[in-house]
């Protein structure tokens, strides 16, 4: 994914995200077996992969109300998990100003980390980038299936998937390599060490809201380090 | 469940389709259009990094997480490739756990 190409094609967007079902994959699985195990309507935890389409958030959900929550916090929880969406609401935005009304709400509802990052990694500038849809719902839909797939899998198999795997890592190593690929500059850099920092010592704040001040944090760092690399 | 599940999809769908939906009807200021850039970088890190670094909730910079995700990342950084710290990542933790576990 390290070539910018001018043209859009579904099958680059495909082959861009392959690796990262790597990842994905096991996540589903993760999702599933942990549904499967708890104290939750199964049929209701297997819908949230389509109507939620959110790792972090359902495997959220989840957790808080087998371990016997208030299902208000289970939704708090949920909506600030999936909070950074606005954020990259607002770069895809930059890529769709010109698309139907229909084709907006089809790329919000496909819109994850990985089909984001990759998009605006090979399309780094929405201005000269041809129109991204293509690529992007070969992206997207690869993700979308993928994560049905072994969702649904991981609830059918169950406990059949040994803990020793420690494929839970491949959640933070997907993370950790995106992460490399997007610093593209030094204000990039400063942006993800506060960013990081800031969330690791944020860490303990309820409903993952040291993820929000992090990238917020973040993000005003890169802003403000543009000055002294000028 | 049901409600949690219906209600936590039309939100999380909503904060999808919010700024796709309001761009081109608004104009975004230049310094707005600037700060996205470091959207990527800053949420990428503010995820990765508690993750390696406060495993079961707790701060812990020495478990075998942070030593593989290096590797991974480098892995990653050289080749350009996500698949790569995965094939170098993965393998790296079980011969840690493996080695002193």
């Amino acid at each position: 994914m390290s070539n910018t190409t001018a043209e859009s094609r579904w099958v680059d967007g495909v082959s861009d995200v392959a690796p990262i079902l790597l990842s994905v994959a096991p996540f589903g699985l993760i999702f599933g077996v942990t549904a499967a195990a708890a104290d939750v309507p199964a049929l209701a935890a297997w819908a949230s992969s389509f109507i939620i389409f959110a790792g972090a958030s359902q495997i959220a959900i989840v957790e808080i109300l087998d371990g016997g929550g208030a299902a208000l916090v289970a939704l708090v929880t949920a909506i600030v998990i999936n909070a950074r969406m606005l954020m990259y609401s607002a770069d895809m935005g930059r890529y769709t100003v010109s698309t139907s009304g229909r084709t907006k709400a089809a790329v919000a509802y496909l819109l994850t980390d990985q089909a984001y990052l990759v998009t605006s990694h090979r399309f780094p500038d929405p201005k000269t980038a041809p129109s991204v849809l293509p690529y992007y719902f070969g992206a997207g839909l690869g993700l979308w299936t993928t994560w049905q797939i072994t969702t649904t899998l991981g609830m059918v198999l169950g406990a059949a998937i040994p803990s020793s795997w420690s494929l839970e890592f491949a959640i933070p190593l997907t993370f950790m390599a995106l992460l490399v690929l997007a610093i593209r500059d030094k204000p990039g850099l400063v942006a993800a060490i506060v960013g990081g920092f800031v969330a690791v010592a944020a860490f303990a704040l309820p409903y993952n809201l040291g993820l929000l001040v992090g990238a917020c944090a973040g993000v005003a760092a890169g802003v403000i380090s543009e000055r002294w690399f000028r | 469940m049901w409600t949690v599940v219906i209600l936590a999809g039309i939100a999380t769908f909503a904060m999808r389709l919010s700024f796709i939906a309001l761009f081109g009807r608004v104009s975004v200021p230049p310094s707005v259009e600037r700060a996205l850039k470091y959207i990527a970088p800053s949420v990428l890190a503010a995820i990765t990094l508690p993750a390696l670094l406060t495993p079961d909730n707790a701060f812990d910079a020495w478990n075998f997480y942070v030593p593989a995700a290096i590797l991974g990342g480098l892995a990653a950084w050289k080749t350009r490739s996500i698949g790569a710290a995965i094939v170098v990542g993965l393998p790296s933790l079980w011969l840690l756990q493996w080695l002193f576990g």
